[in-house]
């Protein structure tokens, strides 16, 4: 990193706000969340230093601390908007891809929403089971057990996924275009565990 | 437990000046706490109770009167005696109609759809009635100090209050002559109290069951951070709603003995609707109770008792969709029960046993009543406003919006920007693009909640941008900036990345929905999930179809003259009726049309690469063909 307080020259751990004086410093163009949070980009992450980052860094710039004036108040509300984001992105291990795919320079989600092959031919069994959950709008064992196999599904995919990005490939290569069409499946999965949740919750008030 | 401070020998204490204080302005009562001594303390007057009634009563003469003095006069003139004015707070009167039916009061709206009451021919709107109860909460806490109170505030509102509701409280609050360091979720609020952050981890429940509303919040403490992870509850769940399933009981078996006449009478329904209430009351500590309704001048003497097994039989549906949310807060928390730290009750109904059983049962642990539930939200409202004049800073909470916002999209459906439970201050930025060609602006149509149509959710505000140079549809580039600061507050700014053309809006409450779709804009989107799923799908193919079909009339042409016959009049006909289709709502004639358009058009599609490949090879550039 290298950056230094822009305020008292002491070397940053965070881009926001300098730990050694407390001032905040400028807001620069949008950085990576890695960057955000002081880390170098990688797949894996240590959660629980994610969350130490998170909070030292929200004790520099959360607008509570910077009442004074509407300048400071207003700097510390985009950076404290920056760093919340930065860490919504890194906490979830299938958005921390996703984020890691596209600042390598791989496929966005836009631009190829293909699913692995073999993943296909879940999917279409998966969708009838999802279906008659849909109808019958209640919940059952079949449809926990359905939430389980996806959810282990899920931790198929993001292992696969690993696999993919660690140790990160280089720029432009293959294996982005593979974790693309990983990403595509977790989303697919994510959306159908929300709506078996959904039942569930829904079925838990009657 | 009471709040012990950590590190008292460290704290300076802070200037006189820097001083501020913190309030609960609630649905039944209001009270203001200030941090003194190293500790929260609620503000009250030797000799009478902290508790402000939120109430406000006119006189036919003289001054207006608040509080215990205008309780009092709830029987006698009911229709100048304004009570539960926090129901109205940010809301048209389509989405109170529920509670006007149950009240007195005669109510109007106001040019932006706001809700006014009219008392002796003035209308006052319920930001002007909260600041009548926050100035008389100000005038007792300038008493019980023996100087005046600072006017620099911290006030509490419902963690699921929306957008509208939080401006109309800080309205409020301007309008009492107050200067708002910060609107604080209750919930929250209240885990500060506890002095929750002598833990130095761990998950925390905050079940907040009020006057009117109810909220859940589970939070992670950590290195005296308290960071929020969600909130769900229900605006229009609290203890008046308690008292209302005695009162329905009442009303039935008075009718039956006296006549439904006597029931219409505003003066009996405000000492039916009390009755009922110390009843509920008196149950919390006593196995039964009685209502008691005594109207001399109707010769009315009318007394029940009912059991506590009966209470809480009538009860038992309330408190079961306190529980739902419950489930709902844990499941967006990614929590289970077991992995819950300390449960914490705070609310004047949370005193009642079976509230508390069942949240015990739910969560398997005994929750935390050590603290007045009627004062925690105040005590913590203190502890956060002495945060804010830079008297704290051991202490940081990090609080979520409870509502997902979007913007109306083509078709009707919701691009959500920012997802419920994001941690405040957010922003996030969307890219936006025209729809047809040479389109100089664009609507935007802002909107809170959780359902998939725009016209589910609850309407913040629109606005326009305007100035886009004119360009091919698509080209354009517009990038919608929403931020929510560290209030919940909304500010959202657009900017078209090309001409720098940009618009930006405060937006400005609107009204539109049911109260009834208000109150259940996070529950019903799951009950509606199918239909919304529908109705999702229906609307992004009807876009889908729309762009196809522009696509291809574009190029009729070329397919005339480079289509056989027979695919000419198959893409004609297919042309035409997902046309129809997209008319419609129904999502599978809908998707059926896409595909038959899309087979059909194939063709097409190969001759026009042809004519690119051609066109390419015979040297001419690609944005020529």
């Amino acid at each position: 990193m290298g950056a230094r307080c822009t305020t008292c020259g002491a070397a940053l751990e965070l881009p926001c706000a300098c730990k050694a004086c407390g001032a905040l410093q400028p807001l620069a163009g949008e950085r990576d969340p890695w960057t955000e949070l002081g880390f170098e980009p990688a797949f894996d992450l240590d959660e629980a230093l994610l969350r130490r980052r998170l909070l030292s860094g929200s004790r520099l710039v959360h607008p509570d601390f910077h009442g004074g004036d509407e300048a400071a108040r207003a700097l510390a509300e985009a950076h404290s908007a920056r760093l919340n984001r930065a860490h919504a992105i890194l906490a979830d291990g299938a958005r921390r891809a996703d984020a890691l795919v596209v600042l390598l320079g791989g496929p966005d989600e836009s631009t190829s929403r293909e699913m692995p092959r073999e993943f296909l031919v879940e999917v279409l069994d998966w969708n009838e089971s999802l279906e008659e959950a849909r109808e019958s709008r209640s919940w059952s064992d079949e449809l926990a057990a359905l939430s389980d196999e996806l959810l282990e599904r899920r931790a198929g995919e993001l292992a696969a996924l690993r696999a993919l990005l660690v140790p990160a490939p280089p720029r432009g290569d293959a294996r982005l275009a593979l974790a693309r069409s990983r990403l595509a499946a977790v989303r697919y999965l994510d959306r159908a565990l929300g709506e078996l949740e959904a039942l569930r919750l829904a079925a838990a008030r009657n | 437990m009471g709040y012990i401070e950590l590190n008292v020998l460290n704290q300076p204490t802070a200037p006189k000046e820097a001083r501020a204080l913190g309030i609960d302005l609630g649905t039944t009562h209001s009270l203001a706490a200030i941090w003194k001594d190293g500790r929260p303390q609620v503000l009250r007057v030797e000799g009478e109770s902290a508790l402000v009634p939120s109430v406000v009563h006119f006189p036919r003469e003289g001054a207006v009167v608040v509080g215990q003095a205008a309780r009092e006069q709830a029987v006698a003139s009911p229709r100048d005696t304004l009570f539960s004015i926090k129901r109205f707070m940010g809301r048209g009167l389509a989405d109170v109609a529920q509670e006007l039916a149950t009240l007195p009061y005669a109510a109007s709206e106001t040019e932006r759809g706001l809700i006014q009451l009219e008392v002796h021919g003035r209308k006052y709107t319920p930001e002007q009635l909260s600041a009548l109860v926050l100035r008389k909460v100000h005038e007792t806490a300038s008493r019980a100090l023996g100087e005046p109170a600072p006017t620099r505030v911290v006030v509490t509102v419902p963690a699921y209050f929306d957008d509208t509701q939080r401006q109309a409280t800080r309205d409020a609050a301007r309008l009492a002559g107050l200067e708002v360091l910060r609107i604080v979720n209750e919930p929250t609020a209240a885990s500060l109290a506890y002095g929750l952050d002598q833990r130095d981890k761990g998950a925390v429940v905050v079940y907040d069951l009020g006057g009117g509303t109810f909220d859940v919040t589970v939070l992670s403490i950590e290195e005296g951070v308290f960071r929020v992870l969600s909130t769900a509850g229900d605006t229009h769940l609290g203890g008046d709603d308690f008292d209302a399933a005695l009162v329905g009981l009442a009303r039935e078996e008075i009718a039956a003995a006296h006549g439904a006449e006597v029931l219409a009478d505003p003066g009996c329904q405000q000492a039916l609707r009390l009755a009922c209430e110390r009843c509920k009351i008196e149950l919390s500590t006593a196995p039964r109770a009685e209502i008691h309704l005594v109207l001399p001048e109707r010769r009315v003497a009318w007394r029940r008792e009912v059991s506590r097994a009966e209470f809480e039989a009538l009860v038992a549906p309330l408190v079961a969709r306190t529980m739902a949310a419950c489930a709902q807060a844990l499941s967006d928390a990614r929590l289970s029960t077991t992995q819950v730290d300390e449960v914490v009750l705070v609310g004047g109904s949370s005193r009642i046993p079976c509230v508390r059983a069942r949240v015990e049962a739910f969560f398997g642990r005994k929750p935390h009543v050590e603290l007045n539930p009627d004062e925690v939200v105040a005590l913590g409202a203190a502890v956060q406003a002495h945060i804010l004049v830079g008297g704290k800073r051991d202490v940081l909470l990090l609080d979520v919006t409870p509502l997902s916002l979007g913007v109306e999209t083509m078709g009707g459906a919701v691009s959500k920007i920012i997802q419920r439970n994001s941690t405040v201050p957010c922003s996030a930025t969307e890219g936006f693009t025209t729809y047809a060609d040479d389109q100089t602006g664009i609507d935007f149509h802002i909107v809170q909640g959780e359902r998939e149509l725009a016209a589910d959710c609850r309407s913040l505000g629109r606005f326009k941008l305007r100035g886009i140079p004119p360009m091919p549809a698509g080209m354009a580039k517009v990038g919608v900036r929403f931020h929510i600061d560290a209030d919940g507050v909304l500010t959202v700014t657009a900017k078209e990345e090309r001409s720098g053309a940009s618009a930006s809006i405060d937006v400005q409450p609107m009204h539109g929905l049911t109260d009834a779709e208000v109150e259940s804009m996070l529950s019903s989107s799951y009950s509606h999930a199918q239909d919304d799923f529908e109705a999702r799908r229906a609307a992004d193919l009807a876009i889908e179809i729309g762009m196809m079909a522009r696509a291809v009339e574009k190029n009729l042409n070329a397919a005339r003259a480079g289509l056989d016959k027979e695919s000419l009049l198959d893409l004609e006909e297919a042309l035409a009726r997902a046309k129809a289709a997209a008319e419609g709502r129904d999502a599978k004639a809908l998707q059926k049309a896409r595909d038959e358009f899309e087979r059909a058009s194939l063709p097409l599609a190969a001759l026009l690469m042809n004519n690119v490949a051609q066109k390419a090879l015979m040297g001419r550039s690609l944005d020529e063909v």
